[in-house]
């Protein structure tokens, strides 16, 4: 069997099971610009961001979760 | 580029900071061309909880299937051809009537990406994050999901290296459907454990 048997109506499934992944441009760029960072400067080792994007969340636990992630990147991207 | 969409809407100062983030990291050459609109596009139209669902799907119909997803998470899912550089470590976690499976990353947001895309906004909130590991019978039944008391509840913390799906129960009466249709009913709820079918 092969992955065709299993097409479904396009993006009709992820719609309905949840909410739309990013809620405005700034954070799929962000999110976009950690991955590239990970990939091309830390040779996919995401450690560092992770332990980063925790001690962003810690430290501001209210702060929403994509400023935290640019917190998080912006302490990454210093240390590169 | 965004000249044609620039209207009069302020820019947000967290706005700005990406902004300035995304110049310093092309101008050191860590930014292919097309690079941010193609992982957009991946995650907004590839990596969802559809994959997942084809894992699940799978699982139900097929018992030796099941049993190699469930010795081996992130070989099962390969199988499918989901995995590739996000995929860590994957454990499948299984639902029986004894016991029911929920996943949390106290930490952070790790979340098997390459089954169910990237996490709803609640599973990157604190109050999830800290009461699914504390209350996590309360917290359930506050999102819909009443278990039975004799239901044995199991929080999976996820972790840089081991991320979590949950494989859940296949609803009565399905006996007769096709993969393709059994893969329509999963939800990404019933796979982070927040939902039954």
């Amino acid at each position: 069997m092969t992955g065709e048997d299993l097409a479904l109506s396009g993006l009709d499934l992820p719609r309905r099971n949840g909410e739309i992944v990013f809620e405005a441009p700034w954070q799929s760029t962000v999110f976009a610009l950690a991955s590239a960072v990970v990939e091309n400067a830390l040779g996919g080792d995401r450690e560092p961001f992770r332990q980063q994007l925790i001690a962003a969340i810690a430290a501001d636990p209210a702060r929403p979760y994509w400023e935290s992630w640019t917190a998080a990147l912006e302490a990454v991207v210093r240390a590169l | 580029m965004s000249d044609a969409h620039h209207h009069t809407a302020p820019v947000s100062p967290v706005e700005r900071r990406v902004e300035a983030l995304k110049d310093l990291l092309t101008e050191r050459g860590l930014v292919p061309e097309g690079y941010i609109e193609e992982v957009t596009r991946r995650y907004e139209s590839e990596i969802g909880p559809l994959n997942g669902a084809k894992v699940v799907a799978r699982a139900w119909i097929d018992p030796a299937y099941r049993q190699r997803l469930l010795q081996d998470g992130t070989a099962g899912i390969g199988e499918l051809g989901f995995g590739g550089a996000e995929g860590h470590h994957l454990v499948v976690v299984e639902n029986t009537d004894a016991v029911h499976n929920v996943i949390v990353c106290t930490l952070c947001s790790c979340y098997p990406w390459p089954v169910l895309g990237l996490p709803p906004s609640w599973y990157k909130d604190p109050p999830y994050r800290a009461r699914m590991v504390r209350e996590p019978r309360v917290v359930l039944s506050e999102m819909g999901c009443d278990l039975p008391a004799s239901t044995e509840v199991r929080v999976w913390d996820s972790s840089a290296e081991v991320r979590y799906l949950v494989l859940p129960q296949r609803p009565a009466g399905t006996d007769g459907l096709s993969e393709a249709e059994l893969a329509a009913l999963v939800t990404r709820d019933s796979m982070i454990g927040v939902a039954t079918l």
